[in-house]
């Protein structure tokens, strides 16, 4: 008993994880399939652009400003000791488009629009509203997971666009006002540095970190527990999962777009 | 027109369902009584395919519900759950209205439409355009009455309608309810711990007690039932065969 008990718990924690991912990837499949079968809830998907696309736009323009203008102070202190302070605008645009501005960005958005997705639809699990919808005859699916997915698909890349470019402006803002850079020619060299790729290799980030994001705060907020208490937990593990989803998703991107 | 057969439904190590047999004919209204937590809201969610029963089959209008698409059959029933469960993200009449919205109707006329079975259960038309946070708990379970009425349904479901209600207000509905199905020739099934529910509303009456459905029988047969747990249960007396923890 003393031997079988430890592995047989490890084997049930195995099997409730592979039931779990199964579950879950139904779940994915099934949100992607509602996106080419009507009928379309045209208010819902217009709300939820609103929600997540638009009204995040101010947290993602301070994020990019603040950290384009922190890298930039950075990147010449860095680069002083090569004496290579000049590069402030290249490593600026190349750091804030590939890597800082989708991954802040979808930190943000983790933070701001998958918690309050988990905890809106959480509370209506645990309310019966989801009961209520579908007893008239509507499917949650459709009418609550696809507007936020389809909006988390298509207007975090938007925000990313956004932030690199707030992003690059915060740093060119810091070079231009403190390190005493002339701003024609930083500007110059942000444009004549950055690559179709970047840019590319950006927005797909975004697209990715979108669907992430609003996927896992429909999934917990759909499987919530009881109560309060699981309004929080599913809360939490929405934007647990998200984060981490996202950091991971990063790394496989940025090795499929730049490793040679 | 409903037919249970063998219903059973734990949630892990707790029994709620032990066996449910019950038949409900068209245009009939069915009262449920039993003491809270017996799973007789479990039940009503069992039929409309909510939760699924461990074992047991539903038949409805003689065909089996899981073979019968679900929206189809949904649209034939209407709900009122005992929470209300009104949508809080959208304005009462929405609420209302939710069926007939989604089925293209033009929104003046589904708004009007929404007024008027407001009006029915005791609601004036200035709530039509708050949120269900803005009512009082008793006018939020009125609106989630109206929400499920609104669309006439074959089927309704009232989970304990007349809780949270002023005695008047509890007339107001039980008398609806009656309505709905005598002169609409509904089907329904009531789930109610009020007596003066049970005496307007039933045609027939049944006990739910651990697991089993332990009476049914018509309204008139109530007080000569000869069930001890049914005598207990509607002269609201703490000795009897039901035990109440204290
Ligand atoms: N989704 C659920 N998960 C676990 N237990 C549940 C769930 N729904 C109901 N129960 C349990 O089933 C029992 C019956 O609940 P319910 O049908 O709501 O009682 P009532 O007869 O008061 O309507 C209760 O013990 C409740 O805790
Ligand atoms: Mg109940």
């Amino acid at each position: 008993m003393i031997l079988v008990s430890p592995l047989a718990r490890l084997g049930h924690w195995a099997l409730g994880l592979l039931a779990g991912i199964g579950r879950f990837s139904t779940f994915t499949l099934d949100a992607i399939s509602h996106g080419i079968r009507p009928p379309f809830h045209g208010r819902e998907i217009a709300l939820a652009f609103l929600q997540i696309g638009w009204l995040s736009l101010p947290v993602v323009g301070l994020t990019a400003l603040f950290t384009g203008g922190a890298l930039a102070l950075q990147i010449y202190a860095g680069g002083n000791r090569f004496g290579a302070e000049a590069v402030v605008p290249q490593i600026v645009a190349i750091g804030m488009v590939r890597e800082l501005g989708p991954v802040l960005v979808g930190l943000m958005i983790a933070a701001r629009v998958t918690s309050s997705i988990a905890a809106e639809i959480a509370t209506m699990k645990v309310t019966e509203q989801i009961d209520a919808l579908v007893t008239l005859s509507t499917d949650p699916m459709k009418y609550l997971v696809l507007p936020r997915v389809l909006a988390g698909l298509l207007c975090v890349p938007a925000l990313v666009a956004v932030g690199d470019i707030i992003g690059v402006m915060g740093g060119w803002l810091v070079a231009t006002e403190r390190l005493g850079f002339v701003s024609a020619p930083y500007l110059r060299n942000t444009i004549n540095f950055l690559e179709p790729l970047d840019i590319v290799s950006s927005l797909t980030k975004g697209a990715v970190f979108g669907f992430l994001a609003t996927l896992m705060g429909c999934w917990f907020g759909l499987n919530s527990g009881r109560g309060a208490m699981g309004v929080g937990r599913a809360t939490k593990g929405a934007v647990v999962a998200a984060a981490v989803a996202i950091l991971a998703a990063n790394l496989i991107l940025t090795e499929a777009f730049f490793s040679a | 027109m409903i037919e249970l057969r063998g219903l059973t439904k734990s949630f892990g190590a707790n029994t709620v369902l032990n066996g449910i047999d019950l038949d409900v004919k068209r245009g009939e209204s069915l009262v449920v009584i039993g003491g809270s937590g017996t799973g007789k809201s479990v039940l009503l969610k069992c039929i409309l395919g909510l939760i699924d029963p461990d074992s047991g089959t539903i038949r409805i209008d003689s065909q089996d519900v899981t073979r019968i698409p679900r929206q189809a059959l949904l649209s034939r029933f209407g709900m009122l759950f005992q929470g209300g469960a009104l949508f809080d993200s959208l304005p009462v009449w929405q609420n209302v209205a939710f069926r007939q919205l989604k089925g293209r109707m033009p929104r003046a006329i589904a708004k009007a439409h929404a007024i008027e079975t407001l009006a029915r259960v005791g609601l004036p038309a200035r709530t039509a355009d708050l949120y269900p946070a803005e009512l009082s708990g008793g006018m939020q379970k009125r609106a989630a009455l109206a929400r499920a009425i609104a669309a006439q349904p074959e089927v309704i479901f009232f989970d304990e309608p007349t809780a949270g209600l002023d005695p008047i207000m509890a007339g107001v509905i039980n008398d609806l309810i009656r309505e709905a199905v005598t002169d609409l020739g509904a089907t329904a099934i009531t789930i109610t711990h009020d007596m003066t529910t049970v005496r307007t509303v039933a045609d027939r009456i049944t006990l739910l007690h651990g697991g089993l459905l332990r009476w049914v029988g018509a309204v008139a047969d109530l007080d000569q039932s000869g069930d001890a747990y049914v005598d207990q249960f509607i002269h609201g007396r703490s000795q009897g065969p039901i035990t109440a923890l204290r």
